[in-house]
């Protein structure tokens, strides 16, 4: 953690007013969701504007993952609920969604690696599929995102044969190998040394500054978040408690914002009943 | 009589549920079909590659497999007819029996059988663990669709391949049960052949070789539809795997009793 904080903050941050003023990429409206009978999204409401980083911070289980898989339109659509760039992905055609999918990158929270493939060959996919570019092109275009995410030299490995954070980083070159317009990054840092986490957030915030690109990152790590974040949504058993710039959060008055920044243990508060049932299996 | 019920209510929500997977894999096949022709347009090729990939994997790598089994159902076949034959003095007409029951019936099955455990059982795999590994979720994101990208090519090389296996297993089989025919009646191989292409019709072999692309389409949908509706981590990978190949073979052997009786009719 001292690394990280010993290395002067030179990336370039927009103020919250300029960010406001510009057009809103990323709109959810009123949006629940329930699997089953259980309910884990409650009437959430989120605006992100163009090169915002957003940050989604909350408790383990509390729907992030759930949120981020509407955005990038891997649950049932339904209209009216998701924007991106300005349409809805609700009531999209298969070939207009095609195209929007050109433009958003996704690193999953568990990378989701094509394990048929190596690590190169991972990163150029999207390419290969979808930019019709000659194979030399390709090369060159994997290699450049692999070292930007420090991983040059990896290329040629399985997925099977890399650590966790390495995972964690080729998907995040292979999310950002289309220059998309929207990047959505679900716990990137996770299983990150300290070192290579802060590098991580750099990295999010250079992506920013270079290509204007706007960014949606689910993070445990709230040392990050303060770092990268222009706005930090927390979001608590499916209820969006607080949605402001860091400065602002940190005073926040809830009690259950402060013990989520201040890494309290208010979500080992488990319903015991729930807890023996799922001891027992179901 | 609520016990009636219940069962009623049962069997009820697995026919809808029986419905329900086949409208999954009519769509499947619908959709496969559609990409074939129109991925070009929305610039997505099916690709060559991948589909050639496949058609190694599901038909040339089984060739070994596929040679001895068919060999053994030829010997299998000639030893059965000279036995039973034999009991009218009528080993001479064996060619017949073999000749028809091999293009007609063994071959698709046999190589239908073989497939759907070889590779119906893989498909339905490696669907799983990428359903499971969100690799299908990825490429979907990524706005390159999982059924062009991964179903259609496998569907595609398991209606070419099989029907290609047929084939082989046609003249292996054939070759086996003449060479012992000829051998235990000591008469010549030559004349086995010439008598078994008298009476070989063209629709026979047909009728054989339509019947196991029809069989590769049916391992292909249902290893995708299995792979693709696992839930619960590794453990549904086994299951799910398991379940493909059962389905696969009973789905084989039903219809092609089915087949077998209009076709005759
Ligand atoms: N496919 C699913 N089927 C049923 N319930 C699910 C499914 N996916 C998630 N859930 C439930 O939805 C709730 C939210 O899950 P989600 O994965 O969004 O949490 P999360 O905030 O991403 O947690 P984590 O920080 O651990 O990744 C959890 O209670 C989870 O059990
Ligand atoms: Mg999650």
């Amino acid at each position: 953690m001292a690394v990280a904080a010993a290395e002067p903050e030179t990336i370039w941050k927009p103020t919250v007013e300029e960010l406001a003023s510009r057009p809103i990429v990323i709109e959810v409206d009123h949006l629940d969701w329930s699997f089953g009978a259980r309910q884990v999204l409650f009437n959430v409401s989120m605006k992100v504007h163009e090169g915002e980083i957003m940050v989604i911070m909350g408790g383990s289980g509390s729907g992030k993952t759930t949120l981020l898989r509407h955005l990038v339109g891997l649950m049932p659509p339904v209209a009216n609920k998701v924007k991106l760039l300005g349409q809805d992905i609700g009531s999209l055609k298969a070939l207009e969604k095609l195209e929007l999918r050109r433009k958003i990158g996704v690193a999953f929270q568990f990378g989701a690696l094509f394990s048929s493939m190596n690590v190169a060959e991972n990163v150029k996919l999207p390419l290969r599929e979808l930019a019709h570019l000659d194979e030399k092109t390709m090369d060159i275009m994997a290699r450049l995102k692999l070292e930007v995410v420090n991983m040059s030299g990896f290329g040629h490995l399985m997925p099977a044969e890399l650590s966790g954070g390495m995972v964690k980083r080729a998907s995040i070159a292979r999310a950002i190998v289309m220059d998309p317009k929207l990047l959505f990054l679900d716990e990137p840092s996770s299983g990150l040394d300290p070192v290579v986490s802060s590098a991580l957030d750099d990295l999010i915030l250079r992506l920013r500054e270079a290509m204007g690109i706007s960014v949606v990152v689910v993070t445990h790590d709230v040392e990050s978040a303060f770092k990268i974040g222009d706005r930090i949504t927390v979001l608590d058993r499916g209820h969006i408690l607080a949605c402001e710039p860091p400065d602002q959060i940190r005073v926040n008055s809830n009690e259950r914002v402060q013990n989520l920044i201040n890494r309290r243990s208010e979500h080992v508060e488990v319903d015991p009943e729930e807890y023996l049932r799922r001891l027992a299996g179901d | 009589m609520a016990a009636v019920l219940k069962v009623f209510e049962a069997i009820g929500r697995r026919t809808a549920k029986g419905f329900d997977e086949w409208g999954f894999g009519a769509a499947l096949l619908a959709e496969s079909v559609m990409w074939v022709f129109v991925g070009r347009y929305y610039r997505q090729p099916v690709r060559f590659s991948h589909t050639f990939a496949e058609m190694m994997r599901f038909g040339i790598a089984a060739l070994p497999i596929a040679i001895l089994l068919s060999a053994t159902i030829g010997l299998m076949l000639a030893i059965q007819s000279l036995y039973s034959l034999g009991l009218f003095g009528a080993q001479n007409f064996a060619y017949i029996g073999i000749a028809l029951s091999v293009t007609r019936e063994f071959s698709p099955l046999i190589m239908g059988i073989l497939i759907a455990g070889r590779s119906g059982s893989a498909i339905a795999a490696r669907l799983a663990t990428m359903t499971i590994n969100q690799e299908v979720d990825a490429l979907q994101v990524m706005g390159i669709n999982p059924v062009r990208f991964l179903v259609a090519p496998m569907l595609i090389a398991l209606v070419i391949m099989l029907p290609c296996l047929a084939m082989l297993a046609n003249l292996v089989s054939i070759g086996a049960a003449a060479l012992y025919v000829s051998a235990s009646l000591d008469t010549s191989l030559g004349s086995y052949i010439y008598n078994t292409l008298q009476i070989l019709k063209t629709d026979d072999v047909w009728h054989g070789i339509i019947k196991s692309s029809f069989f590769g389409l049916l391992i292909g949908l249902i290893g995708v539809m299995n792979g693709a509706g696992v839930s619960g981590g590794a453990e549904g990978v086994g299951r799910v795997t398991t379940r493909s190949v059962v389905q696969a073979i009973t789905a084989i052997v039903v219809s092609d009793m089915v087949i077998g009786y209009l076709s005759t009719h």
